[in-house]
């Protein structure tokens, strides 16, 4: 008898723990109309050179989630960019780079993309702002930011 | 060897039991005990004891449970960058603005190995190094900035 209790009781102590992480991934995963989608953003510098950018996006309109970070396109902004961890699962971000090397992107150029978790059938509306982009010495610079939607 | 009959009746004397027990006190003592004991050994003993091990089960899943959920809830995505609320980010280029130049010029002057201003060890570890521009970038893209 002993030993059925324990068996019993082992066996709650592994089930339960999977089953709560299971339906937690499934309620995630399985509520209506969510979906991903990435959202590119290009920053064009002219004919400077791209040392430095700071800007931040925000949901004017929509359910967003922002669930991801990803560098730039040029060597300079491959890595991660800096930005608040807090703003994972949020619908406002505030991202920046910067490269100390000689090779930096001039024109337009991507500088990040962005994971986003869209929930609901409605198409969100973001509002993109250049806080400062900066040449190699550290002085900022006139520069266009916009960005484009990706799957 | 013989005893004699006088010395028999004597030491039967001094050890037999001066008081002792009818046999129908004996017999109600052991009927009580078996009465007493008998539930435990009968078919309802076993499903008390049954049933006690699954409330006990039972509240051990709850604790479990309560538990569990704590260690499947997701946690923050992790860093190993400073936290921001043990230091304060400074203001390199002195614009009254945190951006991410005060970081870059942190990080072009370290670089460039010159002469460091004591107030730009940002995280007060005695060097000025990449870790404080990290802090200085972080405090430009921090959410919450009204501390800045």
């Amino acid at each position: 008898m002993n030993k059925i209790t324990s068996i019993i009781l082992a066996g709650i102590c592994f089930i339960i723990p999977v089953l709560a992480q299971q339906s937690e991934q499934d309620y995630s995963t399985a509520q209506p109309g969510v979906r991903f989608a990435l959202l590119h953003i290009y920053l064009d510098s002219g004919n400077r050179d791209l040392a430095a950018y700071q800007f931040e996006l925000k949901a004017a309109a929509g359910q967003i989630k922002i669930v991801g970070v990803e560098g730039g396109q040029h060597k300079a902004f491959k890595e991660a960019p800096y930005y608040d961890p807090a703003a994972l699962a949020n619908d406002r971000i505030i991202i920046a780079a910067f490269s100390t090397g000689g090779d930096l992107p001039k024109g337009r150029t991507r500088i990040a993309t962005i994971h986003l978790q869209i929930a609901g059938d409605a198409e969100p509306q973001y509002e993109l702002k250049l806080t400062v982009a900066g040449n190699a010495e550290a002085k900022e610079i006139p520069a266009e930011i916009t960005f484009e939607k990706g799957e | 060897m013989r005893i004699p009959s006088k010395l028999s009746a004597d030491l039967k004397a001094l050890f037999e039991p001066q008081v002792g027990v009818p046999p129908e006190v004996d017999r109600a003592v052991m009927d009580r005990a078996h009465k007493h004991f008998a539930p435990l050994q009968s078919g309802k003993g076993r499903r008390l004891r049954v049933h006690w091990s699954w409330r006990i089960a039972a509240a051990a899943a709850v604790v479990i449970f309560a538990f569990s959920l704590d260690l499947t809830k997701q946690t923050g995505p992790a860093t190993d960058r400073f936290s921001l609320s043990e230091t304060q980010a400074t203001d390199i280029d002195q614009n009254g603005r945190v951006d991410i130049l005060d970081a870059f010029k942190l990080a072009k002057h370290i670089e460039s190995t010159g002469p460091a201003e004591t107030e730009w060890d940002i995280n007060g570890d005695g060097l000025i190094d990449r870790s404080d521009v990290d802090v200085v970038a972080l405090a430009a893209v921090r959410l919450d900035k009204e501390v800045l």
